[in-house]
């Protein structure tokens, strides 16, 4: 290679970078815009599951024919069934895997005169 | 320092005090082996941030061969040195502190000098009061551990589950854990009035502590301490730091009414829960059921995509309402095998509420709670 096409070449790759800089910045505003509307969508999501639940839940207390639950209990009840633990211990936090748990089932069903 | 031992009776010192030691660990100096000599023998000390061991090998073992020379104390790299004491050709070694913290060691033709650390910059261990002691043998303590560790939480999501709740008051001894699926509780009489305690301690330090026992007769003795708890046998030290917080009330867990009852021979039992289990493994959901009427009791195990399994279990006993309940079998094993051989008894209240076994002689001395799976 001469000189000449040396320098060509570096012209060349110049640009290319430049090229590809300016793709860079560009992808990353539509990134960073698709991480708000992730952000803004996934709030949205929460707040309308959390409407959603109300409603089933009051659909529930309704059509309920368990009586041998108190309200706020079947109210746990149908938390600890959507996946979460209602236990002080573990609060509010997923169950894994869905599995059961103890101290929910005693907050639950226990007897609270012990 | 110098010192001439028997190279297998110093590396099985050396092997337990390793268990105390990880290399990856923020304080670099804790990657050694600390090692002692006084006029009556050879003490080694392993440490991390949770469990120490102090082994102490003394002039009197006469396996161990041990003549001192010259007292003294150094620091050496646990990796390499137990390596190196592994495949040295005789079996005595002799070693040796020279100036600048080089240490000299000669086994047969072979030497080699190694550099070492300053002894005294090695943590202290913690002084623990040795008034305040609970004796135990070491058999009891082994089983006590065996009995309740497993149930210990894995995750470190709720650090106080990942410990066994120790509880001495009027004379007795109570070991609890559960990882909140299920739990297991042992209560041991214990005759030393000493002060009572409640403490959480580790479950991984308990495991630790089964394996590094090597005489099931001896008598070990506990203290405790603010965060620390020491286990004393007549070589070894173990120290274990104890978990912080309030662990969760697990009496009121434990139910006393029930509406159905059923004795199974332990190993029967067993088999059975293993041999449902082949599928339950493979399936998407590890569930097993067991369907109890007062003619017969069935354990079913059903896996949509692979298979199912029914066997008509024999049983001692039963008594009170029918009842079809799931559960993970995996869970029901662990705690037939805490159990090892003899009858149990399995108490139910519905297909939604924990279950407890107990053996069949209770005394109410060992107990565990499984909660089951709901399906519907």
């Amino acid at each position: 290679m001469d000189k000449r096409t040396l320098y060509d070449e570096f012209d060349r790759l110049e640009e290319d970078t430049q090229g590809l800089v300016r793709k860079l910045v560009e992808m990353k505003q539509t990134m960073s815009k698709l991480i708000e509307t992730n952000v803004n969508l996934e709030m949205e999501n929460k707040h309308l599951r959390e409407r959603l639940i109300e409603i089933e839940e009051r659909q529930l207390e309704l059509s309920s024919t368990k009586q041998e639950l108190s309200k706020s209990r079947m109210n746990l009840e149908k938390i600890y069934e959507e996946g979460f633990h209602v236990c002080n211990i573990y609060y509010g936090s997923r169950r894994e895997n869905d599995e059961e748990c103890a101290f929910c089932l005693d907050v639950i069903y226990g007897e609270r005169n012990k | 320092m110098k010192f001439t031992v028997n190279r297998n009776a110093f590396l099985a010192e050396l092997a337990t005090v390793q268990r105390a030691i990880s290399s990856k660990t923020t304080i670099p100096i804790l990657t050694g082996v600390k090692i002692v000599l006084s006029a009556d023998g050879l003490s080694l000390t392993g440490s991390n941030a949770d469990i120490s061991i102090e082994t102490f090998l003394s002039i009197e073992d006469e396996k161990a061969e041990l003549t001192i020379e010259k007292n003294g104390a150094i620091v050496l790299q646990a990796r390499f040195f137990n390596e190196i004491i592994r495949k040295l050709p005789e079996t005595t070694l002799t070693m040796e502190v020279l100036e600048n913290n080089q240490v000299h060691i000669i086994s047969g033709k072979a030497a080699f000098t190694v550099n070492g650390l300053d002894a005294d910059s090695y943590p202290h261990l913690p002084v623990i009061d040795e008034k305040n002691q609970l004796k135990l043998p070491v058999r009891v303590l082994n089983k006590i551990i065996n009995e309740t560790t497993f149930a210990v939480s894995l995750h470190e999501s709720r650090p106080i589950l990942t410990g066994v709740h120790c509880i001495l008051s009027s004379a007795k001894l109570l070991a609890v854990a559960t990882d909140s699926h299920r739990l297991s509780q042992r209560i041991i009489p214990v005759e030393q009035a000493m002060e009572d305690f409640d403490v959480v301690i580790p479950g991984k330090s308990l495991l630790e502590l089964s394996r590094s026992f090597k005489d099931e007769e001896e008598l070990v003795e506990i203290s405790i301490m603010e965060n620390q708890v020491l286990f004393k046998t007549k070589n070894m030290y173990f120290y274990s730091r104890l978990l912080e917080g309030n662990y969760p009330d697990t009496n009121r867990l434990i139910p006393d009414n029930f509406n159905t009852e059923i004795e199974f021979k332990v190993t029967e039992l067993l088999a059975a829960i293993e041999r449902a289990s082949l599928l339950s493994h493979e399936g998407r959901n590890n569930i097993v059921k067991l369907s109890i009427s007062s003619e017969s009791v069935v354990l079913y195990g059903n896996s949509p995509e692979i298979g199912n399994v029914e066997e008509d279990l024999s049983y001692k006993n039963v008594k009170g309402d029918p009842l079809d309940i799931s559960f993970n079998p995996d869970y029901m094993k662990a705690a037939l095998k805490a159990f090892g051989e003899g009858e149990v008894v399995v108490k139910f209240i519905s297909p939604i509420r924990p279950f407890t076994l107990e053996p069949t002689e209770s005394d109410a001395t060992f107990i565990q709670l499984i909660t089951p799976v709901r399906t519907n």
